[in-house]
């Protein structure tokens, strides 16, 4: 099946594989906002949403119903193209990042070998980094096209804290680097099933790391674009119906994948830990699915802490926010990485 | 190798000195000596002495004329500090942050007049610019120095544009980045492409006519304690680059650039010499006066023979030196207009006649260093046999060049006015005495300098 | 024609469309988004020639820093078509034909050099890859990259100097 010196098969594989990861995150992102009401419910000695289904199990297809069903107002102030341009490239951004996670071991289809990988790319890391960096363009075009100073502000508020906790990650992801000698996913989750997960050898790498996923995510207490006190919450204040929708989605799809980019970098990705699932003499295809379960669980696991932060943890004020970024995690976090190098250097003498 | 590494070292020691030291004369002490000691360092690998032995990869090359010219331009900050480092006191609160912009640039300077691959050259220029945007901009709250510094930054960014592109020409017609010269044959049109692009922004670097519309109202605009700085010491490195360049890597194709140099040459010293007679403020003269003498320069980079490296070397010295002695009187007085030399003569008989030397030195009167500098690029341009008109041209335009510095010794000498009154410590007019002595010792033994570029 | 060559066709004349949207377009923050769409279209250029660090480092430091603060500055200063300086027709029609003299130039430059022959190494050239880029970088070119870091500390230096408060 050659055409245009194409591997057809190939194309059909990865299209397929996109859809579903596509397909995924967007149910995870829609029963996370599930999770976070019925998670803040019982922090807060409340019941939840319980009447749509049971346990008010449809509740995210009411509220999507809701969003779809609402009237589209667009300010006539405002560039319209750009005024829809902010959402979509919010999730579009947000999606892309999952193009590098390595889900799990390859399947098995007809002899062939499907990786579940969509693109295993020479510089996976600096791949999700450039692409969390575009990120910031989804919340500034939109708050800029409304054409509003709230927004404005918070759009502008968003950009910066984007900027400055980039680089702290930046950093702590150097140290990552050295231990692997490789930016390729794939090479990083061998990496740990053969010598152990990173958190073990980085403990503080990922405590930045993880603190800076919180900043780009816009999670609280790291939610000033959305501070709805002083900013009328923010950059999409002027947004209705599903364009509201769409950035409200963006932020959970956004948690699931640096969820799942946390456990892939530092907690071993789909690895089951102490033990070698290899020997047990399984199919290769049970293994997989096996892996993917376990990538979830862990990718769930940081959902949980994500959202048990938000409802314990007040917002920061921007100060403190640019303080913790500049003053505290870029030295902590340099710190981290010329340790590492010494000890590496000692080490190899 | 040497000073390349002190420089930094000393930019470095430099910025932490801002917040280590509190004392104003520490940091300037500070200074002072790590100029000194970059000084004999640069010195010392000129009698075959290097500190430290780094495999470049045949990027930098440390001839005899970079060194000897680095020497040069170390000695004049040396001066610049000893005369103007106070004055810097006035423009802001970051004393120690300027004098480690200072070591940058000349760590760039040293790259700059060394380099033998176009990646060296590019990061010599651009370490010397961004300092210098900087600097340009340091008085923060005067709206002139912050759209000079605007200015400088944006015209800059185009021009280091401009090289990069060029580089980039050279580099896919070449396939290499080191200045070996080009050899291939018959030249593509990539390189001469590539040659006019670098030609023209060497150009701006220099502010050569057409390109010189940034640095009037950027010398004006500075603080004058830095256009002191960058019209002297980093103009001529500048044009330590730019014949390093057109030498090392265009030679082979002198025939094909040199008229368009000689227009260029031409035109500098028209528009400089001409404007800088209509202009009333001294400081504003002395950015036109620069743009004439770059002229002179210019005739160097025409020539390119050995005359033409001596020459530039003098030239070098020569205006380095006078300019920085101006310009540290000009700073002590408060009206910067030629009214303000009014009788200044009696007021400070010493500071008057050590200004005049210096202006005399630039204006190319006889016995001065300056004349000596000039009778070299006349030669030099004599030397290659064409373009006679030039040689003719810039004797013209140098007579027209007396015009406006002895405007300043007129109005010093003969005019009556009040006279400001300045503070001038007695260091301070010793420093000047020793320099004007300099300036009229190089006058009379240029040998002193040449000398060192053969032995 | 193979696929390289489609993508190579598409993608640059994506990439001239762009750029010159960006000297068109009268409102400046859509310059700057233009802009950012041209970067993309050449770190596509950079993805044929397997160059895949130059591919992100490019996307990382224009489109997702560098682009991000000119918009920030533009939004700022509220900038829009009426705040636009208005140039005299003569300095518009010297600027295009001093541009087009340059382009002739250029493409005349380009349009006999011998390089054309040589076919550029797509899918085997491996030497954008990070790790053979790292080896070169860290040998061959090792004092610029050593000597940039002067240039870096002081611009930073600079940076300090005019942000501080006074």
């Amino acid at each position: 099946m050659y055409l245009l010196m194409i591997d057809w098969w190939f194309i059909l594989e990865k299209f397929l594989l996109v859809g579903f990861v596509v397909t995924f995150s967007l149910l995870i992102a829609m029963y996370t906002t599930y999770a976070e009401r019925k998670i803040a419910a019982f922090l807060q000695d409340r019941r939840g949403p319980n009447r749509a289904g049971p346990f008010g199990i449809l509740q995210p297809l009411a509220d999507g119903g809701k969003l779809f069903f609402k009237e589209e107002i667009i300010p006539l102030a405002s560039s319209k193209f750009l005024f829809v341009l902010g959402p979509s490239l919010a999730m579009l951004t947000a999606m892309l990042t999952s193009a590098v996670i390595p889900w799990s071991t390859p399947l098995q289809i007809g002899g062939r070998d499907v990786p579940l990988q969509i693109a295993d790319l020479n510089i996976g890391i600096l791949y999700v980094f450039g692409v969390v960096s575009l990120g910031v363009y989804g919340i500034m075009i939109g708050g800029w096209a409304s054409n509003n100073k709230f927004s404005l502000l918070a759009a502008v508020r968003g950009a910066s804290q984007m900027i400055s906790y980039e680089l702290s990650m930046g950093l702590a992801l150097i140290a990552l680097l050295m231990l692997t000698g490789s930016l390729q996913m794939s090479v990083i989750v061998q990496n740990q099933i053969v010598h152990g997960w990173h958190v073990i050898y980085q403990p503080l790498g990922f405590l930045i790391f993880f603190i800076c996923a919180l900043a780009e995510c816009n999670r609280t207490p790291f939610d000033l674009p959305e501070a709805e006190n002083e900013l009328n919450f923010g950059y999409h204040q002027e947004y209705s119906s599903m364009k509201l929708g769409l950035y409200l989605f963006a932020e959970y799809v956004n948690m699931f994948i640096s969820g799942t980019v946390m456990a892939t970098l530092f907690f071993g990705g789909y690895d089951i830990p102490f033990v070698n699932e290899a020997s047990w003499g399984l199919s290769p295809n049970l293994l997989a699915f096996i892996g993917f379960v376990v990538l979830l669980a862990k990718a769930f696991f940081f959902l949980f802490v994500f959202i048990w932060i938000r409802w314990t943890i007040p917002r920061f004020r921007y100060d403190q926010l640019m303080n913790l970024g500049w003053k505290k995690l870029i030295p902590l976090a340099l710190v981290n990485m010329v340790a590492t190098a010494i000890v590496m250097l000692l080490r190899n003498r | 190798m040497n000073a390349l590494l002190l420089t930094a070292v000393f930019g470095v020691i430099m910025m932490l000195s801002s917040f280590l030291l509190t004392s104003k004369t520490a940091i300037r002490g500070l200074a002072v000596s790590g100029m000194v000691i970059v000084l004999a360092a640069n010195v010392l690998e000129m009698m075959g002495i290097v500190f430290f032995k780094i495999d470049t990869k045949d990027m930098i090359a440390f001839d005899r004329f970079s060194l000897l010219f680095n020497s040069i331009v170390f000695i004049s900050t040396l001066v610049y500090f000893l005369l103007s480092a106070r004055d810097m006191e006035k423009v802001g609160i970051n004393y120690g942050e300027y004098f480690a912009l200072i070591f940058f640039v000349l760590c760039g300077v040293t790259l700059s007049s060394s380099f033998h691959s176009l990646l060296i050259l590019f990061l010599g220029i651009e370490i010397i610019s961004i300092p210098l945007y900087i600097l340009t901009g340091s008085d923060k709250r005067n709206l002139k120095s912050n759209e000079a510094s605007l200015k400088y930054f944006l015209l800059g960014a185009f021009s280091t544009g401009l090289m990069l592109m060029g580089i980039a020409l050279i580099y896919g017609a070449t396939g290499t980045f080191s200045t070996n010269g080009i050899t291939t044959s018959p030249t593509s049109a990539l390189v001469i492409a590539g040659m006019l692009l670098l030609m023209f922004s060497m150009a701006f670097k220099v502010s050569a006519a057409p390109f010189h519309f940034w640095t009037p109202d950027v010398y004006d605009g500075a603080p004058t304690v830095f256009t002191s700085f960058m019209a002297t010491i980093v103009k001529v490195a500048a044009f330590i680059a730019f014949m390093r360049l057109f030498n090392d890597e265009f030679g082979s194709l002198q025939s094909r650039w040199q008229l368009l140099i000689a227009l260029i040459t031409a035109i500098t010293l028209f528009i400089g010499n001409i404007t800088a007679v209509f202009q009333q403020s001294v400081k504003r003269m002395l950015a036109y006066s620069s743009i004439s003498q770059a002229g002179f320069m210019m005739m160097a980079i025409f020539a390119m023979n050995a005359d033409a490296r001596e020459g530039l070397l003098l030239y070098s010295a020569a205006y380095c030196l006078a300019t920085i002695g101006i310009f540290a009187v000009l700073m002590k007085l408060k009206d910067y207009s030629f009214d303000g030399f009014n009788a200044f003569a009696k007021q400070q008989p010493l500071l008057a006649a050590t200004t005049t030397i210096f202006l005399l030195s630039l204006a190319g009167i006889p016995l001065t260093a300056g004349f000596l500098s000039k009778f070299w690029m006349i030669k030099a341009v004599a030397g290659t046999g064409k373009y006679l008109w030039l040689v003719i041209f810039a004797v013209l335009m140098a007579v027209v060049s007396v015009y406006y510095y002895f405007r300043v010794i007129q109005a010093m000498y003969f005019k009556e006015g009040d006279g400001q009154t300045i503070e001038a410590s007695l260091p301070f007019k010793w420093t000047l005495v020793l320099l004007a002595g300099i300036i009229v010792l190089l006058g009379v033994f240029p040998n002193w300098i040449i000398y060192w570029l053969y032995f | 024609m193979n696929i390289t060559q489609i993508l190579f066709w598409f993608l640059s004349a994506l990439t001239v469309f762009s750029a010159l949207m960006v000297v068109v377009s009268k409102n400046p923050v859509y310059s700057v988004l233009w802009l950012i769409f041209t970067f993309f279209c050449i770190s596509g250029h950079y993805i044929m020639l397997n160059a895949q660090f130059l591919f992100i480092v490019n996307i990382i430091v224009y489109a997702g820093a560098i682009m991000v603060l000119f918009l920030f500055v533009i939004m700022l200063m509220n900038l829009n078509q009426s705040s636009e300086p208005k140039k005299h027709r003569w300095l518009r029609m010297a600027g295009v034909v001093a541009g087009g003299c340059l382009l002739l130039v250029l493409v005349a430059a380009l349009k006999n050099i011998d390089i054309k022959k040589q076919v550029a190494e797509t899918n085997t050239g491996d030497i954008g890859l990070i790790g053979n880029l790292g080896k070169v970088l860290f040998n061959q070119y090792v004092v610029p990259f050593e000597i940039s870091s002067i240039l870096f500390l002081s611009a930073m230096v600079g940076t300090v100097v005019i942000g501080k408060k006074e």
